[in-house]
């Protein structure tokens, strides 16, 4: 083992843990807790970077089997392997701490050899593990890169015949996502998966391949087509259609059979008036109806042969107002609620974004079907690393506190702790009587209100607190996840006399 | 007195000690530290106070401490009271508590004869 990997000892027994450390010095960084709550503070900020926690059962409060749970709970224990180390020999208890997800048990009284041993065999076995993972996922980047590529290059040609720059797809695909993803959070009724809609925004660049059977002189004419002219251009989404179905090896993969609905209907109008089908409502599949609203975005928002660009403000509002067809009222709200991404994001250089992003989640969703272990555990702790260590840095270091929802555990910064005199750790912080008397009903109920009130796209709040005659100020910011509070980050400052 | 005759002294098992900790060193070390575990202390506290899951814990710590050093007297008796006292259970049989003590004040007066 080349880099020193880091241990947790979590026992309350001083000379338990001295023992264990004596054993384990030498062959790696060990760092120990004298109590449950200890831990689980511990773990929450840190807990990636440990490759392994020996766990004792019995200690006052928080005792070994919560700390599993709230292991369990922050997802943590999939990847950092757990030994249980206790005279508490009865079954029962074995039982519980393996179902709870311990790796390992070793009861007292234990050989310092031993213990080293299944210390470090368990370490290899987890990084072992891990590069396993890590595989996989290099894996299914590379064949996800690969047909993005081909589909980047078949949906290029057609662009290229029509003069355009080949960005026409790349923001209609980018769109569709920003869609897709405000319509899982408005509904759950289209069934939409992380993999379904990475696969729609796939087979969003191949909506206008039907285009390679209109004559050149129609589809680059500068000027009005005719109505003759027109109603052959109309022809070009059952031609894609046509052409999808005519493969002659899998038209019925899912991927075929999304690029053949959205090819075929994505001219369609919510009204029924649209074409080729004429269908109505939700009878056109929602992946044809996301595209169809992103191809009329792109189209308005873009210079063309034989108009200009609409300002994103003047696009958004010509197709509120049914001046470019007539949509899914729900995908009406998306796009009113997502606006402001969609202006921001189609502003970026999109050539440079190319999304590695989807095959991530795709080897994700694959590993976690096929059971082997959460590998987005690591970018998700990034992103709140980098959220929490922005926000600090913004605010300053004040009294600093934090709650994460999943955990339902709210850790003061040691600082706070003792200025407010509360407890660091506080468990079920909402029933936990020693905070509310602190707080007081009223100034707990304001807090709460002013959390409530954030939103994720203004996930910062403030309100000022009056508790045993002293104001105090709380700065805070919510965490969101998928649309749902998380957790929240937060600095209480006194406030100085007259500048309330 | 070195340490095997303080394990002699208190007929615990000084083999098995050495055996699973290896250095005669590090069982020195390790046995000496128990003449400051408070566990003892919080065993009498907490069962003066009715306190019966505190004392649970309290010798539930003793018993794995003694185990691991082969305090064999003083892990057997231990043994005997955390059972008892499982689960927040009232102390009924007051012997129990006795025991512990006897086997307590034995093995730390044999650890203080010990030589530094």
């Amino acid at each position: 083992m080349s880099e020193r990997h880091k241990i947790l000892i979590v026992d309350d027994n001083e000379s338990n843990r001295e023992l264990l450390i004596d054993m384990l010095e030498d062959d790696f960084d060990v760092y120990q807790c004298a109590d449950g709550k200890d831990a689980i503070a511990v773990l929450s900020n840190q807990g990636n970077s440990f490759s392994l926690v020996l766990l004792d059962i019995f200690m006052p409060e928080v005792d070994g089997f919560q700390v599993l749970k709230v292991m369990n709970k922050l997802r943590i224990i999939e990847n950092l392997p757990v030994i249980m180390i206790s005279s508490e020999s009865s079954p029962e208890s074995m039982e519980h701490a393996y179902r709870l997800g311990a790796t390992d048990y070793i009861p007292r009284p234990f050989n310092m050899m031993i213990v080293r041993r299944r210390v470090i065999n368990t370490i290899m076995l987890y990084s072992k593990q891990k590069r396993l993972i890590e595989t996989v996922e290099e894996q299914v980047e590379e064949k996800e890169k690969n047909s993005e590529m081909l589909i980047n290059i078949l949906s290029h040609i057609v662009e290229f015949r029509n003069g355009e720059s080949g960005l026409h797809v790349l923001h209609v695909r980018r769109i569709t996502e920003i869609l897709l993803d405000a319509l899982t959070q408005k509904t759950d009724k289209y069934e939409l998966t992380k993999s379904v809609k990475a696969m729609i925004a796939n087979a969003s660049a191949l909506h206008d391949i039907g285009k390679i059977s209109i004559p050149d002189s129609i589809l680059n004419k500068p000027g009005r087509l005719t109505d003759e002219e027109y109603k052959i251009m109309k022809t070009h989404s059952a031609a894609g259609g046509e052409l999808v179905n005519q493969l002659p090896i899998y038209k019925d993969e899912p991927l075929v059979r999304s690029v053949y609905e959205i090819c075929r209907w994505h001219h369609e109008r919510f009204d029924g008036r649209g074409y080729p089908d004429g269908l109505k409502g939700d009878e056109i599949p929602i992946s044809a109806q996301v595209v169809a609203v992103a191809d009329v975005y792109d189209a308005l928002t873009s210079e063309r042969c034989y108009k200009k660009a609409f300002t994103h403000e003047k696009a958004v509002e010509m197709i509120l107002n049914n001046e470019c067809g007539v949509f899914n009222p729900l995908l009406m709200e998306c796009l009113t609620d997502s606006a402001e991404i969609i202006k921001s994001e189609l502003g970026k250089d999109m050539i440079e974004e190319l999304s590695l992003s989807e095959s991530r989640l795709i080897a994700q969703e694959i590993l976690q079907s096929k059971n082997i272990s959460n590998s987005d555990l690591l970018s998700q702790s990034l992103t709140y690393e980098r959220t929490k260590n922005e926000f600090f840095t913004k605010y300053s270091d004040d009294l600093m506190f934090e709650y994460i929802k999943k955990t339902d555990v709210l850790i003061f910064s040691d600082k706070a702790s003792d200025r407010l005199g509360i407890d660091k750790t506080i468990m079920s912080p909402q029933n936990n009587k020693a905070l509310l008397d602190a707080m007081g009903l009223e100034t707990h109920n304001k807090l709460n209100d002013a959390i409530y009130n954030t939103t994720a796209e203004t996930p910062d709040g403030e309100c000022i607190l009056e508790s045993a005659g002293v104001s105090w100020k709380i700065v805070f910011r919510t965490l969101w996840s998928g649309g749902e509070l998380t957790g929240t980050l937060g600095i209480v400052r006194p406030v100085i006399q007259g500048e309330k | 007195m070195n340490i095997v005759d303080c394990y002699n002294e208190m007929g615990a098992d000084y083999n098995d000690v050495l055996a699973r900790m290896m250095k005669e060193e590090r069982v020195k070390k390790f046995a000496l530290r128990f003449l400051d575990d408070p566990s003892f202390e919080l065993l009498k506290t907490s069962l003066d106070a009715k306190n019966y899951d505190e004392a649970f814990r309290a010798a539930h710590t003793i018993k794995g401490v003694s185990q691991n050093l082969s305090f064999t007297a003083l892990y057997k008796s231990s043994h005997e009271l955390c059972e008892a006292l499982r689960g927040g259970k009232p102390l009924e049989d007051v012997s129990l508590y006795d025991d512990v003590v006897r086997d307590y004040e034995m093995t730390v007066a044999a650890l203080k004869k010990v030589d530094e």
